[in-house]
């Protein structure tokens, strides 16, 4: 039973950081419609920048994380302008394959300044702490708390702002959003810097967490994200943490009874039956009609 | 020689951009799982042709066919497995559900080969084809590789001629009518799934054949040997060349993958960063895609797909659903013609 309950643990640290990476990949396609598959390297934009200022902050925790948010937020602005804006109208099929270019680029621009071969912070881990049942390290907890301020700042602005408003507006219906008055282009271009800032948040943990990371540390995630995302329903932010914690704690557990090395396994089959079974999310009815988009 | 190599893998690759112009370019699924099948039926070939395994290296099966038989025997098992991804995928996902779909398919197969030994090896992967049939054919190295490029030549050209043939068939218009409008092709007594799920596991077989041809070609396979970011090569050639167009797909082949990987050997490395070049050919086929997709998205040549195309005009109508009523229904649907 204790066994059980540290894996439960380290699932809920995953599931902290799929959830903030899902959370942002989710609010892209809410508002512009489409499935960002240069969103990992929202993450590993993070992560690299971090790396390379920890010096000037003598090795601050959460001043490298502000410059990895901050980092990510430039991306997701670059993005959306240089690229989403120039393919409006265009199905979101082709948005997905020119996000694939983008991602390939950005790989390997990174591996071109950084290198191929994998770099470590220079933060330490921390000592392992027992909270309740777990057992968790302290950037574990850093990580857990840090997501749920996240989880509840997010939910505040789009339940309490204007802007959050304008948000959900503009993902139900761009044209009658706009029609009412919203600035429909400068909500989405609010919305890609506001996920591109938790995406390069989730990148900073989430190589923190693993020790070290490559240029393609993001690009592995964006499967496991994409999973946690429809496990919650695309575009639906709140249901999409709650798929994060499915996820993390599914592939986890699987994991524990076979082999680590078959984690990622279970996941890309997990996406596959909820695609075969509930396309749109564990939380709604499954539904007869043809998933597209 | 070294051109010799160069334009074999070329015309191994334009075959299978003819087989992934079926599933992407008539059928409009944008299937991320397709070099999982040339995967597949390059580990067969070898399984079924390279005798029983010598430990510590461990695979299954362990036949000794002869090669061309091996590879038939592939091209069966990669169908297989595409009609098993097939049925789950197509029957009700489009668009960027199907992609997803597939491309969680294939990482959790290859994840599987890179690390459960038994099947193929896991990261280590497997080899031993060295010209099958030269001492049969009583050849010296270089003459069996230019027997080889020839062969391989003439197997693209017979692809190509069958697939140019039913690309006008009726089989052809039908899959790209159901891309136009599956609504209108329903109406017209089209089966929905069962046209798409035809021309994904005709795509499938020719991605089988070109496994098996590669297995000869580079006598060894390992989970690196091919990754996504090989398919991405793909899907560029067929863009530039012309999406739906099997001459064009062959020819774009043979630009993007001559132009793009010659050219740009001969871009500098220092000396002490050896991944730098490579590196910078991968950014400068992801512009590539973007530009091309941005500003020709038909390619070089575009589509014709027929005689009789009283019904959907050939190429993309530009910007053709206009923004004016843009609702998550009319988005949903354009996920059509070329681009």
């Amino acid at each position: 039973m204790t066994t059980f309950l540290v894996t439960i643990g380290v699932g809920l640290a995953t599931a902290a950081i799929l959830a903030l990476s899902a959370v942002a990949f989710t609010l892209e396609y809410a508002v512009s419609r489409i499935a960002n598959f240069a969103h990992g390297e929202f993450l590993t934009i993070g992560a690299y920048v971090a790396y390379s200022t920890q010096g000037i902050f003598h090795q601050n925790v959460a001043a490298a994380a502000a410059i990895a948010a901050a980092a990510g937020l430039v991306a997701g602005l670059v993005l959306n302008t240089l690229v989403i804006e120039q393919f409006s109208g265009r199905s979101a099929i082709t948005v997905l394959i020119a996000t694939l270019g983008v991602a390939l680029v950005a790989e390997n621009v990174l591996d071109m300044i950084y290198g191929a071969a994998n770099v470590s912070y220079s933060f330490a881990q921390g000592s392992l702490h027992h909270v309740g049942p777990f057992l968790w390290t302290t950037s574990d907890i850093e990580v857990i708390v840090s997501a749920l301020v996240v989880a509840g700042l997010i939910y505040l602005l789009l339940q309490r702002t204007r802007f959050g408003k304008a948000i959900r507006a503009v993902s139900q219906d761009r044209a009658l959003a706009r029609v009412s008055g919203i600035p429909a282009r400068r909500i989405i271009m609010g919305t890609w810097a506001l996920a591109g800032a938790v995406a390069g948040f989730a990148g900073f943990a989430l190589a923190a967490t693993i020790g070290t990371f490559g240029p393609f540390l993001g690009f592995n995630f964006l499967l496991l994200t994409i999973t946690a995302t429809v496990a919650g329903g695309l575009g639906r932010p709140y249901a999409t943490l709650g798929g994060a914690v499915i996820v993390g704690l599914a592939i986890q557990i699987a994991g524990n009874y076979t082999s680590s090395a078959y984690e990622l396994v279970f996941a890309f089959l997990l996406l596959v039956l909820l695609m075969l079974f509930r396309p749109n999310g564990v939380f709604v009815r499954r539904s007869s009609v043809t998933v597209r988009a | 020689m070294y051109w010799v190599s160069v334009f074999t893998e070329a015309a191994i690759f334009a075959i299978l951009a003819l087989g992934l112009d079926v599933v992407w370019g008539w059928g409009g699924d944008f299937d991320l799982a397709f070099y999982g099948y040339l995967a597949i039926g390059s580990y067969m070939t070898f399984v079924l042709s390279i005798g029983k395994p010598t430990p510590p290296v461990e695979y299954i099966i362990g036949w000794h066919l002869p090669v061309l038989i091996a590879i038939l025997i592939a091209v069966v098992v990669v169908v297989g497995v595409a009609a098993v991804v097939g049925a789950i995928a197509l029957r009700n996902l489009r668009g960027i559900y199907f992609a997803v779909t597939t491309l969680g398919a294939v990482s959790a197969l290859y994840l599987l080969v890179e690390n459960y030994t038994p099947l193929f090896d896991g990261y280590n992967g497997v080899y031993g084809l060295i010209n099958p049939g030269q001492t049969a054919l009583n050849l010296t190295y270089n003459g069996y590789r230019i027997v080889f490029m020839v062969l391989v030549f003439v197997l693209l050209f017979g692809c190509y001629l069958l697939v140019q043939r039913l690309s006008r068939s009726p089989f052809g218009r039908m899959v790209r009518s159901v891309r136009e409008d599956e609504r209108a092709a329903a109406a017209y007594g089209r089966q929905i799934f069962f046209t798409k799920y035809r021309a994904y596991l005709f795509g499938a077989a020719l991605a089988g054949l070109t496994g098996g041809l590669f297995a000869i070609f580079i006598s060894a396979f390992n989970p690196s040997a091919w990754t996504p970011a090989e398919l991405l090569l793909i899907y560029a050639a067929i863009l530039a060349g012309g999406r739906g167009n099997p001459r064009g797909v062959i020819l774009g082949v043979f630009v993007v993958y001559i132009g793009f990987i010659e050219l740009t050997r001969y871009l500098p490395s220092p000396a002490s960063r050896p991944d730098f070049g490579p590196a910078l050919r991968q950014v400068l086929i992801g512009l590539m895609i973007i530009l091309v997709l941005r500003f020709r998205p038909e390619g070089i040549f575009r589509e014709r797909p027929g005689l009789d195309t009283g019904l959907a005009p050939a190429g993309r109508p530009r910007q053709a659903r206009v923004q004016v009523l843009t609702t998550r229904e009319g988005q949903a649907a354009d996920d059509g013609g070329p681009g």
